[in-house]
Parts: C-alpha cells; sequence; structure tokens
C-alpha cells in the first residue's frame, strides 16, 4: 500500500523480435507491464504509473506517471520494434519524469526491463546508482532476453549500487515454458516488498494461466475461508480414501468392493459429496467385473464386514469439519460413527444393516444387475437373518451417544 | 527604534523545535542506520552517540517545514571536526529541492561553518531573509576534511513565531 510513482522503462529493441519468450520478447513483456500497472494502481489508488520506451529513434516518454490505467494500457498499443536500447539516458529521463510527479510524496520507482544486451561500462551504470540511490529513486530491473557476457554482472553491480534497505530487486528470467508475467508474479516486484500485492497476484495469476496459482485451489483465504477450509478438507478426505482404496486393492487385486462400499455411503447419504470419490472407484470395478456379479456379490458382502473399518477412519476425519457447519449432518455422522466405534473390534453396523433383510433387499434392488429374487441372493440374505441380537444393541448405542454429544 | 525591536526579538528568540512539522521532515542522501531524528530530535541530538550521516557521497539535503510561519534568527551545527558540514546552503520556502536544482535558485544564505561552529558556537543568518519562513531547506555541500562521508550531530534552529513576536512588536512601539 505504499504511495509510488512508477517509471517503466520498456525494450522495444530488434532484441525483442525473438520467439524464445511466447509469443514474442516484445508480447511477453507488454503482458508484464500490463500486468505490473494493473497491480501498482491496485495497491493504493493514488499510485501513479509512466512508461517510456528506451529503443527506437531514442528515449521516448509514451505517458508520464497517470493513475489512469486506460490511458496507461492504450499507449502500449502501436508500438514498434527497432534500434538499439539505451540503458543509462532511458533511465536518466525516468528519473527526469519522476522528480516532476505532480505530488512530491509519492515514492520513486522505476522498473527497468532489460532485453537487449547492456553496452554501457560497469563503472558508468554505477554512477547512475549512486545518483538513483542519492535521489532515493528505487530501482527493479527484469533480467530476461539476450544472455550477454557481462550483462548479468553489470546490472547486478547497478542494483547494488541503487539498492537501498532492500528497496530495489533485480529478477532473471530465462526463456521457457513459464511466461514473462507469471515468473514476475511471485517477485517482490509484484507484491511490492512483501505485502500489498498479493490478493491482487493471487487473482491475477488464477486468470492468466489458470495454472499456477498464488493460493492452493485458486481460492483465496482471505476472501472466501469457508470455502478454502472445505476445499482443503476434501482433499485431505480424497488422500485417505485413496490411501485406504491403496492397501485394499493391495490385499486382494481381484475381489469386487462395491457391495461393501455402496451401503456404506448410502448409509451417509448426506455425505454424498465427500463419498461420491469412493462410490466412483466402487462404480468402475463394478462394471468391469459385470459377469460374475452374484458370487462377487457373496465375496463382497463377505468383504464388508471387513472393509467398514477403513472407511469409517475417512468418515471420522470428516465429521470434525462436517459438525462445524450442519448440525443435522453432524447428527448423522454421529449415528455412523456411534456405531462403528463400539463394533469396530468384531461387528460393524454393516453386518447389522444386512441382517435388516428389507434394507437388504432394497439396496440389492438398486444394485444394476442384480436380481433379489435370484435364489444365491435369497439364502445369502437367510444367513444374514442369524445375527439379530446384535442389531437392537446397537440401537440403543446412537441415542447415548447422541445426548452425549 | 530598529535597534531595540532588534534587541527584543533577539531576546524573545526560541528553539523552533516545538515548531516543526515532523510529517513533512525529509532528507535526501541520509544513511538509513544515522537518520536525520538523530541530529533534530530532542534528547537524540543531545546524545553524542548518535548522529546524522550521508550515504552514497557527502552531501546532505534536508528539507525542514514549520507548521507555522517563523522568523529565523541564527542556527548552531554541531560535527565532528574532520567530518563535519563545511559549506552550508539554506533556502527558506522552497519545497522538494532535489540535488539537481539546488544550484539553480541562489540560497537565501550560505553558511561557512568553522571549527567553533561546529562545537556550538550559533551562526547567526541574514535575518532579513528569514522573516517568512513556511520551510527551511538545508543543503550540506561538502565537509571539513573532504571525506566521503559526513557527519551531523546536532542542528538546533533559533528564531520566533510571527504571531507571538507581533504582538510583543506593536507593545515596545507603542512604550516609546
Amino acid at each position: 500500500m505504499v504511495l509510488e510513482a512508477t517509471m517503466i522503462c520498456i525494450d522495444n529493441s530488434e532484441w525483442m523480435r525473438n520467439g524464445d519468450y511466447a509469443p514474442s520478447r516484445f508480447q511477453a513483456q507488454a503482458d508484464a507491464v500490463n500486468l505490473i500497472c494493473g497491480a501498482k494502481t491496485q495497491s493504493n489508488p493514488e499510485n501513479t504509473v509512466g512508461v517510456l520506451t528506451m529503443a527506437g529513434k531514442g528515449v521516448r516518454v509514451l505517458v508520464t506517471p497517470t493513475s489512469d490505467l486506460g490511458k496507461i494500457l492504450a499507449c502500449m498499443h502501436g508500438l514498434e520494434i527497432g534500434g538499439e536500447m539505451n540503458l543509462a539516458a532511458g533511465i536518466q529521463v525516468a528519473q527526469l519524469a519522476l522528480k516532476h510527479r505532480q505530488n512530491k510524496k509519492q515514492q520513486q520507482r522505476i522498473i527497468v526491463f532489460a532485453g537487449s544486451p547492456v553496452k554501457h561500462e560497469k563503472k558508468m551504470l554505477e554512477m547512475i546508482g549512486r545518483k538513483l540511490k542519492k535521489n532515493s529513486v528505487a530501482l527493479d530491473i527484469v533480467n530476461f532476453g539476450e544472455e550477454d557476457e557481462g550483462k548479468t554482472e553489470k546490472l547486478e553491480a547497478l542494483l547494488a549500487a541503487v539498492n537501498n534497505n532492500d528497496t530495489s530487486h533485480i529478477v532473471h528470467v530465462p526463456s521457457g515454458p513459464n511466461a514473462l508475467s507469471d515468473v514476475l508474479i511471485s517477485t517482490p516486484i509484484f507484491t511490492g516488498d512483501g505485502e500489498g500485492g498479493s490478493g491482487f497476484a493471487a487473482a491475477a495469476a488464477a486468470a492468466a494461466a489458470g495454472g499456477v496459482s498464488g493460493f492452493e485451489f485458486g481460492v483465496d483465504p482471505n476472501l472466501d475461508p469457508e470455502l478454502a477450509l472445505a476445499l482443503r478438507v476434501s482433499m485431505e478426505e480424497e488422500r485417505a480414501r485413496q490411501e485406504a482404496a491403496a492397501k485394499k486393492a493391495a490385499e486382494d487385486a481381484a475381489k469386487q468392493e462395491k457391495g461393501g462400499e455402496q451401503p456404506a455411503s448410502s448409509q451417509d447419504a448426506t455425505m454424498t459429496e465427500r463419498a461420491s470419490a469412493a462410490t466412483s472407484e466402487a462404480e468402475n470395478k463394478t462394471t468391469d467385473l459385470m459377469d460374475d456379479e452374484n458370487a462377487l456379490l457373496q465375496q463382497a458382502l463377505a468383504m464388508s464386514m471387513d472393509d467398514p473399518a477403513i472407511s469409517h477412519d475417512v468418515k471420522d476425519t470428516d465429521m470434525s469439519e462436517a459438525s462445524a457447519s450442519d448440525p443435522e449432518l453432524a447428527l448423522a455422522l454421529q449415528m455412523s460413527i456411534a456405531d462403528s466405534t463400539k463394533d469396530q473390534a468384531s461387528q460393524s453396523d454393516m453386518s447389522k444393516l444386512l441382517a435388516d433383510q428389507s434394507f437388504v433387499s432394497s439396496i440389492l434392488a438398486s444394485l444394476p444387475g442384480v436380481d433379489p429374487n435370484d435364489p444365491s441372493v435369497k439364502d445369502l440374505l437367510a444367513s444374514m437373518q442369524n445375527q439379530p441380537e446384535p442389531k437392537e444393541k446397537n440401537d440403543d448405542k446412537p441415542s447415548d451417544e447422541e445426548e452425549k454429544k | 527604534m530598529s535597534g531595540e525591536s532588534a534587541s527584543a526579538i533577539h531576546k524573545g528568540q526560541v528553539d523552533l523545535l516545538d515548531f516543526i512539522d515532523w510529517s513533512g521532515v525529509e532528507c535526501l542522501n541520509q544513511s538509513s542506520t544515522h537518520s536525520l531524528p538523530n541530529a533534530i530530535k530532542q534528547g537524540y541530538r543531545e546524545d553524542d552517540g548518535l548522529h546524522l550521516e550521508s550515504d552514497a557521497d557527502e552531501q546532505l539535503l534536508l528539507y525542514i517545514p514549520f507548521t507555522q510561519v517563523v522568523k529565523l534568527y541564527s542556527v548552531v551545527i554541531k560535527g565532528p571536526e574532520d567530518e563535519g558540514p563545511k559549506t552550508v546552503k539554506l533556502f527558506s520556502n522552497k519545497e522538494h529541492m532535489g540535488f539537481s536544482n539546488v544550484s539553480d535558485f541562489p540560497p537565501s544564505d550560505v553558511a561557512n561553518l568553522s571549527e567553533e561552529n561546529l562545537k556550538g558556537k550559533p551562526v547567526l543568518l541574514k535575518y532579513v531573509k528569514f522573516q517568512n519562513v513556511r520551510s527551511l531547506t538545508i543543503f550540506i555541500e561538502d565537509n571539513q576534511s573532504g571525506s566521503e562521508l559526513t557527519k551531523v550531530q546536532k542542528i538546533v534552529l533559533h528564531g520566533t513565531t510571527v504571531e507571538t513576536t507581533d504582538m510583543k512588536g506593536l507593545k515596545k512601539i507603542e512604550d516609546h
């Protein structure tokens, strides 16, 4: 939020025709300039930005420091490439333009895009740097484009001469897949000495590439903390679930887990989003092994006796987050967890539910390709009925757990 | 009459420290560790361990605005023998000067500091030039030994404020 007047020095020399920065060096530079102008004017409405070109026929000021973003962006159009960059003259003219700024309270800053070779002597650059420091002008250097021998050294020397308390920075941007502006967004040039511009930077990053984002999940925790939290939690659950699935897969590669997973997920109907990943996993396996459903179904049901322990762990992590937001959801979760905590050792509520024949038959009816009237399925259901007692115990427990919590 | 009014004003001169507008005080080419408050502020300036130091070269440009219009009578600049300031130019009511335009205007006064001055002897200024001062710019051009750094330990400004002086002045005139 520092009140600042900035002059941006653009390199529009012949070296900028090169395409090693997509689409061309000059275009990458123009994008970066647009972003910087936006960031500066947004971080403080009284900030002013001016632009000048260093090559061409000579140093030319395109727009004097102004807070009108439209004017600045407009002047970037129709720029011609040609000539050689005159770094020293460019910086000096920038300093002069800043001296005549309207609001004398603004801090002075020059941002230089050095894309072509630097033909000045190191001594001369150091003198310029000292003069800038004396007049308390900060300097940011973007070293990109041509990798001339000694260029880096000269620019570093210039920075050392100017730098006063780390207000000046240099950024070296090698050519590569990343756009120039994306690389710059994470540098102090954008973030303004470690504060201020991060919000804009995150938004710009999300808009620009859609890839690298300042914040996880592309959501700013400042703007929407609940959403950011929910996204983070679901990511963790997904990881936990994937680990569990990997474990299961390791234990029995060919077995079908759909039967076990689906009752578990339907039981937690309110948590469909979180269980959706698990069900989709299960459903994928379902489609693959549709042929031998009945045999596999039996295996799956047997498996589900062991499985719920794992899936309940996943539910445990969900509970703490969900109870914060939705009391009804919390209640449902508590019921399911109450069952699991009591019975994890031997029995699971899965088997209790499966003992409820009507429930099981309704589940089986919903499963694609399974006919409840199939004799093998009926036999299985009959075996389930031999465990009626544990179910009654289970009914008392959820109410106890509810009252406690 | 002028002598009497001069002596009356001389008696009434105060340290203008209280009338400095601190929000607008600026100093160009000062070192970040040894800054202007060390030389001007009450308490800091008395401490010989704290001083104002120049950074990139030996010149310093100080800008001191006042909360009201003042008349400047004399100035005390204390510093070390060799690195203390030598040629000091004062500009009245020139805002936001830079090193590039110090030579564009003639200074309101120039002080060539001697060793005694550096020990605390006040420099009497051309009073007529400083009758109506809203802001003061002090340009320290070089130092005693010509070294790369200039050090200043204390700067005190003596003078009077315009409003209060006028009342006293009127009274004196009526008496005679």
